[in-house]
């Protein structure tokens, strides 16, 4: 899995990618119990259409716990100092979502060497939905 | 409150978790870890048990304090920081502060800003979190 060995990450070096979906009502039902985010948006077709949406759509952490597998499956969880993501557009069921990571920047915080990478999610059709960066301690 | 083996399981089955930290116990313990490992995003989780149990205190949780509406709520952007993992059989207390709270375009559109906090009264803080949420209302509240 580690394909890209962590003490020599360098910057511009991109991780391997993780895909996920497509995303079924049955996804989001599940998630919604495992979560405990019961918001009806994403399950019940019925209230989504009533709100003036065209359908169900996926939960944001959905993806965020999607794009945080391209950290945590790279360096492992203990190795994760922090991870932060911008919700850009919304995973509409049905999508597909790969994401991916790049290491950007390699420094030294709290006593331990670091590297940021950059994430993003995107759908099938090229369209971001998630955006942002995780802090890896990689020393 | 607690966590449960379970729920850690039962999430990372959904996330098609790949690493069995978090959901094979012997993998776990082999790993070095005393129990199931809870994934980065099982934060939420933790919040909604929190929420559940003020609910049942009949007492107010963030989100209801600042009047959330899941027709029109949507995530902004948010960041964590973790500084210890959480595990499953331990018992954690989950805390939130509305940081900032304002609105624009008369009213239509709302900004919150919460600030959470996961701890274990032997282990201190496990994870920090900042979100920003949004409200996207069709007409302003009266």
């Amino acid at each position: 899995m580690n394909q890209i060995d962590l003490t020599q990450a360098e910057v511009g070096a991109a991780l391997p990618e993780v895909e996920f979906g497509p995303i079924s009502r049955g996804t989001l039902a599940l998630y919604a119990g495992a979560s405990g985010d019961h918001n009806p948006a994403h399950i019940d077709t019925d209230f989504a259409k009533k709100a003036g949406l065209p359908d169900v759509f996926a939960q944001g952490m959905l993806s965020f716990g999607v794009l945080s597998q391209v950290v945590t499956r790279w360096a492992g969880v203990d190795r994760v100092r922090e991870i932060g993501a911008r919700f850009a557009s919304i995973t509409q069921v049905h999508d597909r979502i790969t994401c991916k990571a790049t290491v950007t920047e390699r420094f030294e915080a709290d006593g331990e060497q670091r590297v940021r990478l950059a994430l993003t999610a995107s759908a099938q059709d090229g369209r971001e939905t998630l955006v942002g960066d995780a802090v890896v301690a990689v020393g | 409150m607690q966590i449960e083996r379970g729920r850690i399981r039962f999430f990372s089955q959904v996330l098609k978790e790949s690493d069995p930290i978090h959901f094979d116990l012997d993998a776990a313990r082999t790993a070095g870890h005393p129990d199931l490992v809870a994934p980065p995003s099982f934060f939420m989780v933790v919040e909604a048990l929190a929420n559940e149990e003020l609910k049942r205190l009949g007492r107010h949780s963030a989100v209801d304090i600042v009047k959330c509406d899941f027709r029109y709520l949507l995530h902004g952007d948010e960041r964590y920081f973790y500084r210890a993992p959480i595990y499953a059989g331990e018992e954690v207390e989950f805390a939130t502060k509305v940081v900032d709270f304002y609105d624009k375009k008369g009213g239509a559109m709302e900004f919150v800003t919460l600030e959470s906090t996961i701890t274990n009264s032997r282990r201190g803080l496990l994870v920090r979190s900042q979100r920003n949420l949004l409200h996207r209302l069709p007409q302003p509240r009266t």
